[in-house]
């Protein structure tokens, strides 16, 4: 008995060695234990034995079980004899209980049965090395406890046994002595002096306040266990995530809720003055007073088991935790590594990178918005084919049937491209140099300012003047760009549209129509800007004035035309509601024929900004 | 018309080897003897089916011309396919054909389909490159390669089809990301969470976001 029970603490005690709290409360117990068996020819000290007995036991249970405090809850209510286990301890409890039980009550049938519970951890061998040893050892300190309240009293092999745990626990107190003088617990034991004077009310408070003094001390003995292994920023991150840990155990892992500790206490506040008797009040001041020696702080019944419970929980946590933490970081570590080599395959410096995402970031793509909106109206119109319903006329569709999209895709890329060149110059450039070469880039950049003017000041376009008017842009222009397309559609579309011949078209048809032409020639005009962008690309000799002004000249026009057939298409639908009568159907149309114009000419002005670095690019 | 993916392709290679010939004939069906220098780059788009599913190819005609190179080079981005033509009747586009690959290469996506197309099959006459040196080279680059003839239509239809089906099937392997649009394929609008076929990965995507909560 004796060479296993102090076997069962030097291997406990081994494994203690590097947690100084745990060993604060290894320490604590033996010292709860030597105390009790020194004073035990005296009087039986019921209390101290229960405190130690009920610190280790609970102890051992929220280690090796996480349901143990619900456990601990029931069998308070519980009477032990119930118990199903049938072992050897179960029988030498029992005559424990017998008596204590009378002057203890609940109380100590909680001890005995979470006892019981410690040995059936044990013999099912179900927990691992650690676990095993905290419980054996435990459970050698309850059977001495219990023999020593039946009738072991004068057992010479037990008290020669813990003689020699005294005398061990001497030495731990020694070489631990600076740990307890900087330890938060200390401010504890002043609350002894409460304890014995029985005010419960009180008692509960120095709980509460211990509870908080207690976790400020685990906060403490993280960073610093911490500091030494990792960084800075890792020991932060690391104290908020054991923080939250904390938390998460306060509420999460059986832990008895303030209000259960408090009615434990009242319990046990019950159970001593039951057993108050003037010479067990001097023992117990004695007890306290050394307990008080020796730095361990007499702790009531739930928070002696809800600390000790919690620390043990914690450090396994804490370590799970931090290797959690630490691999965590490591693969983040590679993750980010790899994303970085990829990203810069073949784009050293990530100037392509980081210039398309500036572009990106600073306005969204044109085509994928019409290509979203396209694919959404043709998922419409699906569902409205099943349904059997017309199918309406869709602006995005038609202006990809006309192969705008494509254009402006491609406008877009090109676009893209000559920003990519803008910005990469601008590196190289600095000083005096870049300064200029900013100023030359917003001139032309003022160059390109379309003014909103005189949209409704012409009334009628004649044919010549339009063409006119695009003659001389394109020829200014100075690339070898064909404008024929553009006037030929546009003549289409005029030519339709004033030899309409009402009767042949319901209003849909012509609303449809009416769309389909507008996206056509948007389509010709955003294809217009794609091929100028890319003859002024390739054209040898610049002139970046010209070229500004001739394209502004050129958006003007097309936009005029735009409004001009929008004009003239809804004048036909508002003719057809006159000769149909069907005002208010038409009325809608109307609003969207005038809608989709609009959109039309925004698409062929952003087609136009698109082009702003492709003249940019000439110039520097 | 919906479809159940887009892909994007461009067509690459010397200037006068056919490159636009190819895709009327593809999508118009029609061979125009006298055609126009292509500026920079033009479009075609034709709808295919592949095992069962409607597939809209859009199609990007590059420029041959050199003064376009630069350009068109910042076109290749975002192309599941490519056609590198030469014309079998002219030796030096076919010695071009390196030059074109690295550019391709360099400028586009790595699972990007590539397809050596050796035009002009019809003038067998003035044939200067052998079908086997087209064989070997295609077989040397990892390329798929096929002789074709933009007049007579012949195998013009399989170079397009046979490049699709191929990146369908890179699709199937998963080897292509079909969210990312840089691959150069798009899910049509059919495709949409509310495709009976898909929601199974929707849902299974759902759970598996629930799970790791």
């Amino acid at each position: 008995m004796d060479t296993s029970d102090s076997e069962h603490f030097e291997s406990a005690d081994e494994e203690f060695n590097s947690d100084t709290e745990d060993k604060n409360v290894k320490t604590k117990t033996i010292s709860d234990t030597s105390e009790t068996l020194k004073l035990k020819e005296m009087t039986i000290s019921e209390e101290s034995i229960n405190v130690s007995n009920v610190k280790e036991v609970s102890t051992v249970n929220v280690v090796s079980n996480d349901n143990s405090c619900h456990d601990l809850k029931r069998k308070n209510v519980k009477p032990v004899v119930r118990n199903p286990t049938a072992d050897k301890s179960d029988k030498r409890s029992k005559p424990g209980k017998l008596k204590l039980g009378v002057k203890l009550g609940t109380k100590i049938t909680s001890t005995s049965c979470n006892a019981i519970k410690c040995d059936d951890v044990e013999d099912s061998k179900l927990k691992s090395n650690y676990d095993n040893k905290t419980s054996s050892s435990s459970k050698t300190n309850i059977d001495d406890n219990h023999k020593t309240c039946i009738s072991a009293l004068k057992d010479i092999k037990n008290e020669e046994n813990l003689q020699k745990l005294d005398k061990r626990e001497e030495i731990v107190l020694d070489e631990e002595s600076n740990m307890w003088a900087d330890d938060e617990w200390e401010p504890i034991s002043s609350t002894d002096n409460k304890l014995t004077n029985k005010e419960t009310n009180e008692t509960n408070k120095t709980v509460q306040n211990n509870f908080s003094s207690g976790w400020g001390g685990w906060g403490n003995w993280d960073v610093t266990s911490l500091l030494s292994t990792a960084t800075m920023g890792v020991t932060t991150i690391t104290n908020h995530v054991s923080q939250g840990l904390t938390t998460v155990l306060e509420s999460g892992i059986g832990v008895p809720d303030p209000e259960e500790l408090a009615r434990l206490n009242k319990m046990e506040g019950k159970s001593k003055e039951s057993i108050e008797v003037d010479e067990e009040e001097e023992e117990k001041k004695e007890v306290d007073s050394k307990n008080n020696k020796s730095g361990v702080p007499d702790l009531t019944f739930g928070l002696g088991s809800f600390v000790s419970g919690v620390s043990q929980i914690t450090k396994l946590v804490e370590s799970t935790g931090n290797k959690v933490i630490s691999s965590g970081l490591d693969t983040l570590e590679t993750i980010g590594k790899k994303t970085m080599e990829v990203l810069q395959e073949g784009d050293p410096g990530l100037k392509k990178k980081r210039a398309f995402l500036k572009i990106d970031a600073d306005k969204p793509v044109l085509s994928h918005i019409l290509r979203e909106a396209k694919e959404k109206a043709e998922q419409e119109n699906r569902l409205a084919e099943e349904k059997h319903v017309s199918k309406k006329a869709n602006y995005e569709t038609l202006f990809d049937d006309h192969q705008g999209l494509a254009h402006l895709e491609a406008l877009e890329m090109l676009s893209r491209q000559c920003d990519i060149k803008l910005k990469t110059l601008l590196e190289s450039h600095s000083g005096a140099d870049l300064i200029e070469m900013q100023e030359t880039l917003s001139q032309i950049k003022e160059l390109c300012e379309l003014t909103d003017e005189d949209e409704d000041e012409k009334e009628e376009l004649d044919e010549s003047e339009i063409k006119e008017k695009i003659e001389t842009a394109v020829t200014e222009l100075n690339v070898s760009i064909s404008y024929n397309k553009l006037m030929s559609t546009w003549k289409d579309i005029s030519h339709w549209l004033e030899n309409l011949d009402l009767n042949l078209y319901s209003a849909a048809q012509l609303h449809e129509e009416s769309i389909n032409i507008l996206a056509q020639l948007t389509a010709v005009a955003v294809e217009l800007f794609h091929k100028t962008g890319e003859l002024l690309l390739i054209k040898e000799h610049r002139s970046t004035v010209d070229e500004a002004d001739s394209l502004v000249q050129l958006t003007t026009t097309m936009t005029t035309l735009i409004s001009d057939i929008a004009k003239k298409a809804s004048n036909k639908l508002n003719e057809k509601a006159t000769q149909s009568g069907s005002k208010d159907n038409v009325n809608q149309f109307i609003t969207n024929v005038y809608f989709e114009a609009t959109n039309s000419s925004s698409y062929i002005k952003n087609a136009f900004e698109l082009l702003i670095p492709v003249l940019q690019v000439g110039a520097v | 018309m919906s479809y159940a993916y887009l892909f994007k392709y461009i067509i690459i290679g010397d200037t006068g080897v056919g490159k636009s010939c190819l895709l009327l004939q593809f999508t118009d069906k029609r061979f125009q003897p006298v055609h126009d220098l292509t500026i920079g780059v033009e479009f075609g788009a034709r709808m295919i089916t592949i095992d069962g599913k409607q597939i809209k190819l859009q199609i990007w005609d590059t420029a041959g011309q050199e003064a376009f190179r630069s350009i068109t080079r910042s076109y290749y981005r975002g192309a599941a396919g490519a056609l590198l033509v030469y014309d079998i009747t002219r030796r030096e586009t076919f010695n071009h054909l390196t030059t074109w690959l690295e550019d391709a290469r360099q400028h586009s996506n790595s699972n990007m389909v590539i397809m050596l197309i050796g035009n002009k099959s019809d003038l067998e006459s003035r044939r200067e490159v052998k079908k086997e040196e087209g064989e070997a080279f295609a077989r040397e680059h990892g390329l798929v390669f096929m002789e074709t003839s933009a007049k007579t239509a012949a195998n013009v239809e399989e170079a397009f089809i046979n490049t699709a089906k191929e990146i369908y099937e890179k699709i199937q392997e998963g080897v292509f990301d079909i969210n990312n649009e840089a691959n150069g394929i798009k899910i049509g609008p059919q495709h949409s969470p509310t495709n009976p076929s898909l929601p199974g990965a929707g849902g299974q995507g759902g759970s598996q976001g629930g799970g790791c909560c």
